[in-house]
C-alpha cells in the first residue's frame, strides 16, 4: 500500500502572533484511523435500568479526571471496539451488522465526548477553534458574548468537598440516614401540619407584625433561607457519602445559567444503584420539611409576638420550598425532576425534551411513529407547560387582588 | 443533425456567443446517445474531449476502495463534464455513469484547438466561461476537502469538539 499523503494544517494559537504548520498523514484523518481507549485502571463503566422503550444507557467514569458520560448501548459498543488495533472503516461494518444501520456523524460525536472526558489516548489539541472562533461576530455580539460568559463564571465550590463531607458523615453525619430520622421527620410533619393549621387563623396578623419591620424580617427570612438552602445541598451531598460514592465539589452556580442556587455536585451516585440516586433526591427536600416542621412547632408553643410570627413565616417558606423542589414539572432540574427521571431511567428527559419540542408539529402527524420514551417526554413537556401556566394564573390573580390597594 | 441553437444558448458554457458563433460551433459537436447504466469513460481513461447533456442525467465518480467509489457530483441538462480533457492529456480523473438515457453533445478536444486557431474571438469567450466554472467548481471542492478534514480532525482528537459531558447537581 502505498505511503499516506501528508496534509499539511494551518494553526494560531491564542494570543500568540503568527502561526504553526503542522504535518500529519492523511490516513490519521480519516477511516483508517484507530481510536485506542485509556488503561484499564483509568476508566470505568456501570449499565443503567432501562427505560420505558426498553433501552439501556452507560455511564462511563473516568477515575483519574473524575468526568462522566452518558453512553447509548451503540455507543457502549462501538467504546468496546476502541482498542487501538481496529480502523474506523472496520468499527462501522461491524456497528452496522450488529444495528444494522451505521452512522459516521454519531461516531465522530462519541469520539469527541470521549476526547473531551480523556477516555481515550490523546494527541496534541492545535486550540485552533478558540483561536478562530474569537474572530467571529460584530461588537455587538462579542460583548453580549462576554457578558455572558462572566455571568456564567458567577460562582464558587469549595474546595477538597469530598473529604470535608465524609469527615462530617462520619462524626455525625451518618444519624440523619438512620431509618428512625425518616419516622421522625414523619411525625414531626404531621405534627407541625396540626400546628400549622391552628395557627393559621392568625396568618394576616403574623404578615402585619413583619410588614411593621420590613428590612430587619426580610433581612432574617433571607439570611435562614440561606443557611437552610446550605444545609439543604450538604444533605445530598451526605447521602452520597452514605453509599461511599464520590462528592464532586459542593459551591454555588447560576441554575440553567439563570437562577442563583447552592449546588452538590453527586454524578457519581451514577455507578451506584437506582435507589441510591432517589435517596440522594429525597433526601434534600427532607431538610426543609424537617426545619419547617420545627419552626411550627416551636411557632405553636411561642408568645405571641413577631418571634412567633417570623417562625411561622419561616415555616411556610421553607414547606413551600419543599413543594417546589419536589414538583417535577417546571423545566427546571430540581430534586423531584431528578426523581422522575431516575425512576424512568432517563437522566436526560428535560434535555431530551427540549430537543423534541421543536420537531413536534412534524411528528405529531404520525403520531404511530413515536416511541414510548418520546411520548414521556412530550407527556414531561405538556405537564411542564400547564404547571407554569397555572402559575402565571395564579399570580396573576394575586396581582390583579392587591390592584385595588394601589390606587 | 447539429444541436439546435435554442438549446446551446442555454448551456453556460456558450451564453457568451452570438448567433453567428453559435451557428459555427454547433456543426462541430457530435451527438452520442448512451442508455442507462454505461459508462462515458472511465477514470485513468485518455482525456480528450468534453460532453454537454441534452437529455438525462450523468454521475461522475472516484474510486475510493475495494468496490467503493465516491460520488463527486452529478449533471443534468444543459450542464457540461469531462472539460480538464479540452486542456490537457492526463488520463480521466473520475468516471462519468450514465444514470437515466442520455443524449450527449461531444466537444472533441481537436476541434477546441481549431476552434483557437480559427476563431480566437470565440475561444477566449468559452474559456473565460470554462475558468470561471473551473472556480466554482474548485470553491465547492475545498468545502468538500474542509469537511472531510474537520470530520477527521475531530475524530482523532487534534481538535476538541464541542460536546458536554455528563453530570448531576443536586440543589
Amino acid at each position: 500500500m502505498a505511503e499516506p499523503a501528508k496534509i499539511q494544517l494551518l494553526t494560531r494559537k491564542a494570543g500568540q502572533a503568527g502561526f504553526q504548520i503542522h504535518e500529519i498523514d492523511s490516513d490519521q484523518a480519516f477511516l483508517g484511523f484507530r481510536p485506542r481507549r485509556v488503561a484499564k485502571e483509568v476508566w470505568e463503566i456501570t449499565a443503567q435500568p432501562r427505560s420505558p422503550d426498553g433501552r439501556r444507557n452507560f455511564i462511563l467514569r473516568n477515575l483519574q479526571r473524575d468526568r462522566y458520560l452518558l453512553i447509548d448501548t451503540q455507543e457502549s459498543f462501538l467504546w468496546e471496539l476502541f482498542d487501538g488495533s481496529i480502523p474506523l472503516d472496520e468499527i462501522a461494518r461491524s456497528c452496522r451488522q450488529k444495528f444494522g444501520a451505521f452512522d459516521y456523524a454519531m461516531v465522530r460525536q462519541l469520539l469527541a465526548k470521549l476526547y473531551q472526558a480523556g477516555l481515550l489516548i490523546e494527541r496534541e489539541n492545535f486550540a485552533l477553534q478558540q483561536s478562530l472562533a474569537r474572530r467571529h461576530g460584530t461588537y455587538w455580539e462579542m460583548g453580549l458574548n462576554s457578558a455572558a460568559k462572566y455571568w456564567r463564571r458567577i460562582s464558587f465550590t469549595v474546595p477538597n468537598a469530598d473529604r470535608l463531607c465524609g469527615g462530617i458523615y462520619r462524626y455525625g453525619g451518618f444519624v440523619l440516614f438512620n431509618p428512625l430520622m425518616l419516622g421522625l421527620t414523619i411525625v414531626l410533619a404531621i405534627l407541625a401540619g396540626i400546628a400549622a393549621l391552628r395557627l393559621s387563623p392568625q396568618a394576616m396578623q403574623f404578615t402585619q407584625l413583619l410588614a411593621a419591620i420590613p428590612w430587619r424580617s426580610g433581612a432574617i427570612m433571607l439570611a435562614a433561607l440561606l443557611a437552610v438552602s446550605m444545609m439543604h445541598v450538604t444533605v445530598h451531598a451526605l447521602a452520597c457519602k452514605a453509599y461511599s460514592r464520590r462528592v464532586r465539589g459542593i459551591g454555588f452556580f447560576l441554575l440553567q445559567g439563570v437562577l442563583p442556587t447552592f449546588y452538590a455536585d453527586v454524578t457519581d451516585i451514577f455507578m451506584s444503584t437506582r435507589r441510591a440516586r432517589v435517596v440522594v433526591d429525597l433526601a434534600g427536600p427532607l431538610v426543609e420539611l424537617f426545619l419547617g416542621s420545627v419552626a411550627f412547632l416551636v411557632a405553636y408553643q411561642a408568645q405571641p409576638g413577631v418571634g412567633q410570627a417570623f417562625l411561622f413565616g419561616l415555616g411556610v417558606l421553607l414547606w413551600e420550598g419543599a413543594l417546589i423542589n419536589l414538583y417535577p414539572f417546571n423545566f427546571l432540574e430540581l430534586d423531584g425532576y431528578n426523581i422522575v427521571a431516575d425512576l424512568l431511567a432517563m437522566p436526560t428527559l428535560r434535555q431530551q425534551a427540549l430537543t423534541l419540542a421543536p420537531q413536534l408539529p412534524r411528528r405529531l402527524i404520525h403520531p404511530r411513529g413515536l416511541s414510548k420514551a418520546e411520548w414521556i417526554q412530550i407527556a414531561y413537556l405538556l405537564l411542564c407547560l400547564i404547571s407554569v401556566l397555572i402559575y402565571l394564573i395564579a399570580h396573576l390573580d394575586f396581582v390583579r387582588g392587591l390592584l385595588p390597594s394601589w390606587k | 443533425m447539429p444541436p439546435r441553437a435554442e438549446f446551446l444558448t442555454k448551456v453556460v458554457l456558450f451564453q457568451d456567443l452570438e448567433t453567428e458563433a453559435l451557428a459555427t460551433l454547433a456543426p462541430l459537436l457530435i451527438a452520442k446517445k448512451f442508455t442507462a447504466g454505461t459508462v462515458i469513460f472511465h477514470e485513468m481513461d485518455d482525456s480528450d474531449a468534453l460532453y454537454i447533456i441534452e437529455q438525462g442525467t450523468v454521475v461522475v465518480s472516484k474510486h475510493v476502495s475495494g468496490d467503493v467509489d465516491m460520488v463527486l457530483t452529478r449533471f443534468a441538462f444543459c450542464d457540461f463534464f469531462g472539460e480538464m480533457g479540452l486542456f490537457d492529456n492526463a488520463p480521466r480523473s473520475a468516471t462519468a455513469h450514465v444514470e437515466t438515457d442520455a443524449l450527449l453533445w461531444r466537444l472533441d478536444r481537436g476541434v477546441f484547438h481549431y476552434i483557437f486557431s480559427h476563431h480566437p474571438e470565440m475561444a477566449a469567450k468559452i474559456s473565460y466561461r470554462l475558468v470561471t466554472i473551473f472556480i466554482e467548481r474548485l470553491r465547492v471542492t475545498n468545502e468538500q476537502t474542509r469537511d472531510a478534514i474537520r470530520w477527521g480532525l475531530e475524530a482523532t482528537g487534534y481538535v476538541s469538539g464541542n460536546q458536554s459531558l455528563f453530570g448531576r447537581k443536586s440543589t
